[in-house]
């Protein structure tokens, strides 16, 4: 494919850990029509599942719901945006869980590969009908 | 995810099949824990585990932590490359028994 091609794909999810390879196949399709290196391909699928995981963990405290949660990435002159939209908790940045490098408790490790993976992590305020949005961000040498 | 254990002496060896994560973290540690508390050294082969994320690198920290507790330990074996690459994210090389 083109590489100077625009990217910009988006899909609705259950909120449910059952969605999670759903969201790992949409984000592996996606990534299928950017020619860059397999192991970066991998890294992204990783931090959009850790994310989406994080809003059925977290905003949603593993409770059942029919909401949707929305996932949309972008890719445009080698800028990636990946966006998460749902209604559930508000997320306060403050109280997000960053895993200490010397840490070795279970949890808090899906941000840190989060940020480990991506250049920029920002929550934002939902816009109606959404609660959350949190966008990640990553400049793609390709 | 699928699985199979197989046992060699006081050696429990649980061959891990698939992609391991949230919605799958349960059912691993509902194999695991109880050969840990049987004071098993329970040998993890992870050759096809083709995908795992933080959930699954948790039960292995906390399978980890139990079986150090308990006298006796984990050893991951045949660890896949993807497999390795999110323990070696975590930084958790130096810490779960790499056999």
């Amino acid at each position: 494919m083109n590489n100077l091609a625009l990217i910009s794909e988006q899909r609705d999810f259950a909120v449910s850990s059952s969605s999670l390879k759903d969201v790992r196949s949409f984000s592996r399709e996606v990534f299928e029509k950017v020619d860059i290196e397999q192991d970066l391909k991998d890294e992204l699928v990783l931090a959009i599942a850790e994310a989406a995981q994080n809003i059925v963990k977290h905003a949603y405290q593993n409770q059942e719901t029919d909401d949707k949660m929305e996932i949309k990435i972008s890719l445009q002159n080698g800028n990636l945006e990946i966006g998460f939209f749902d209604k559930g908790r508000p997320v306060d940045d403050k109280n997000v869980r960053h895993r200490k490098i010397d840490d070795i408790k279970p949890g808090g490790l899906g941000t840190f590969f989060i940020q480990q993976i991506m250049d920029a992590v920002v929550f934002k305020e939902g816009e109606k009908p959404w609660i959350n949005h949190l966008i990640l961000t990553k400049k793609i040498n390709y | 995810m699928s699985y199979k254990v197989t046992e060699e002496g006081n050696i429990s060896i649980v061959h891990l099949d698939g992609e391991i994560d949230m919605d799958v973290t349960e059912k691993a540690k509902e194999i695991i824990m109880p050969l840990i508390e049987a004071k098993k050294e329970v040998h993890l082969n992870l050759k096809e585990v083709q995908y795992m994320d933080s959930s699954g690198i948790s039960v292995l920290i906390e399978s980890h932590q139990k079986a150090t507790e308990l006298g006796t330990k984990v050893i991951l074996k045949d660890i896949s490359k993807s497999v390795l690459k999110v323990i070696m994210m975590a930084k958790l090389e130096q810490i779960l028994n790499l056999g």
